[in-house]
């Protein structure tokens, strides 16, 4: 096994991951919202894409910067997506419950990973 | 080395950054989109970059289309691209190869592990320069008996462009490494060698020589179309392939239909004279639950297997017109 690299100066790059963060999953969740809400399978898939972009870039990057569960269920979601997209599922105009559950627990992670960070900053 | 990195990112680009100003002596320069590193590609046209590192799925133009561009670009047709990648599907890493990809990393990345490949990248960047300074030599240095310095060696693997699913080497070697870590086992390596190859490589001058090893490679890639496969040249006249999981070739019944190709194909050599190279293939060798280092051993085996079938070729021949003879 071997030690992860840690490299100095990466706490800058970490803060601004977490910034970036709060907007991603406030974009996240309005995509999911409108993915839920939609009637048409344009307007739910294409909500559905754009936040499987969102949880592409967090899962690309959370494990490098040392949050490797929040990038694990960035993952599982975003593999969720492209699933539901590439099935037979996604040519109908519905949006299944279980990619909603899906990316509320993500938000969940991403709140409470937010909100740990801030108290060890303010510590 | 002098690197462009295009991500559309921004953290990734400030991890890349951070850890290449930070741990290494290269230069970076960052791109979030492909319309800005091809900017960037005019902009240092002076000093150009010396590998680039991309990711693969990006809005508008994708890593894979930018890479296909960065190879058709002559100054960098044989640049080492790394492809920076968040999936490990195979059908985005075979089109990256395809593309001209040399290698990739999965994202997210360890600092360790992109270090171990920056520092590949770099002997392959010196490698390179080491190449063309000996093709420059060759122009100027002349045997005794006029014949110019060989620079094109027999035995070294050598990029051939321009050639359908034809990758560099050490494109295929870490190809062959990726796929031992994911589930693709049923795939399947040969190998084709080109008979005479030697006196070839004698008598012709490198242009001819690299000229007929293109041709060659077209053949064998026109003949394997319709298959997934990728092939490289690996020196001494052998081409390697390797083929997607569900297609069992049969090397010898390819053989014969690359043989009669090259046959009504007319090749000539600079002084107009017809030239007929003919292949010998190997034996099949399976990838199926090899570890990384016997796949590697596996792309050996088939290589060597090519070359035993035209030493058999060859010696058949001779014993042919043996026999009767005595001493």
């Amino acid at each position: 096994m071997h030690k992860k690299l840690e490299l100095p100066g990466i706490e800058r790059i970490r803060a601004r991951f977490l910034d970036m963060l709060e907007q991603r999953q406030r974009a996240l969740a309005e995509h999911a919202l409108a993915a839920w809400e939609g009637s048409t399978l344009q307007e739910i898939n294409d909500n559905l894409a754009e936040a499987r972009t969102i949880l592409h870039q967090i899962a690309g990057t959370a494990g490098s910067l040392g949050f490797d569960d929040l990038g694990t269920v960035a993952r599982d979601n975003e593999l969720a997506i492209d699933a539901h997209l590439d099935g037979p599922k996604g040519k109908i105009a519905n949006c299944p419950t279980e990619i909603i559950f899906g990316l509320d627990d993500f938000l969940k992670s991403s709140e409470a990973l937010i909100a740990e960070q801030s108290a060890l900053e303010s510590a | 080395m002098k690197i462009l990195a295009v991500d559309d990112d921004p953290i990734i680009l400030e991890l890349l950054s951070h850890f290449i100003e930070g741990m290494t002596d290269h230069t970076l320069v960052t791109a979030e989109c492909a319309a800005d590193a091809l900017e960037a590609i005019k902009d240092n046209a002076r000093a150009p970059f010396d590998s680039f590192l991309l990711d693969i799925q990006m809005p508008v133009t994708d890593g894979i289309q930018l890479a296909s561009q960065i190879r058709a670009m002559k100054q960098y047709m044989d640049a080492p691209i790394l492809m920076l990648t968040a999936m490990s599907e195979k059908s985005y890493i075979d089109a990256a190869f395809s593309a001209g990809a040399t290698d990739y990393v999965t994202k997210p990345f360890e600092m360790t592990e992109l270090k171990a490949r920056l520092s590949l990248v770099e002997r392959a960047v010196d490698g390179l320069a080491t190449r063309t300074s000996k093709v420059f030599a060759a122009k100027a240095v002349t045997h005794h008996d006029g014949r110019p310095e060989r620079a094109v060696q027999l035995h070294e693997p050598m990029a051939i462009h321009d050639v359908n699913n034809l990758i560099e080497f050490m494109a295929l070697e870490n190809y062959v490494q990726q796929l031992s870590r994911s589930d693709l086992f049923g795939s399947i390596c040969f190998a084709f060698n080109i008979r005479d190859v030697e006196i070839f490589h004698e008598n012709m001058s490198n242009f001819e020589f690299c000229s007929m090893l293109s041709d060659v490679g077209e053949i064998i890639s026109d003949t394997l179309e319709g298959c997934q496969f990728l092939m490289s040249y690996a020196g001494g006249g052998t081409f390697v392939c390797i083929t997607e999981s569900g297609w069992r070739p049969d090397p010898k019944l390819l053989a014969n239909n690359i043989n009669i190709s090259l046959a009504k194909t007319e090749l000539f050599d600079n002084r107009g004279q017809h030239i007929n190279p003919r292949i010998c293939a190997g034996k099949a060798v399976r990838l199926m639950w090899k570890t990384n280092s016997s796949v590697m051993d596996a792309l050996s085996e088939a290589h060597a297997s090519a070359e035993e079938a035209t030493a058999n070729y060859q010696k058949v021949q001779n014993d042919f017109w043996n026999v009767g003879r005595t001493a």
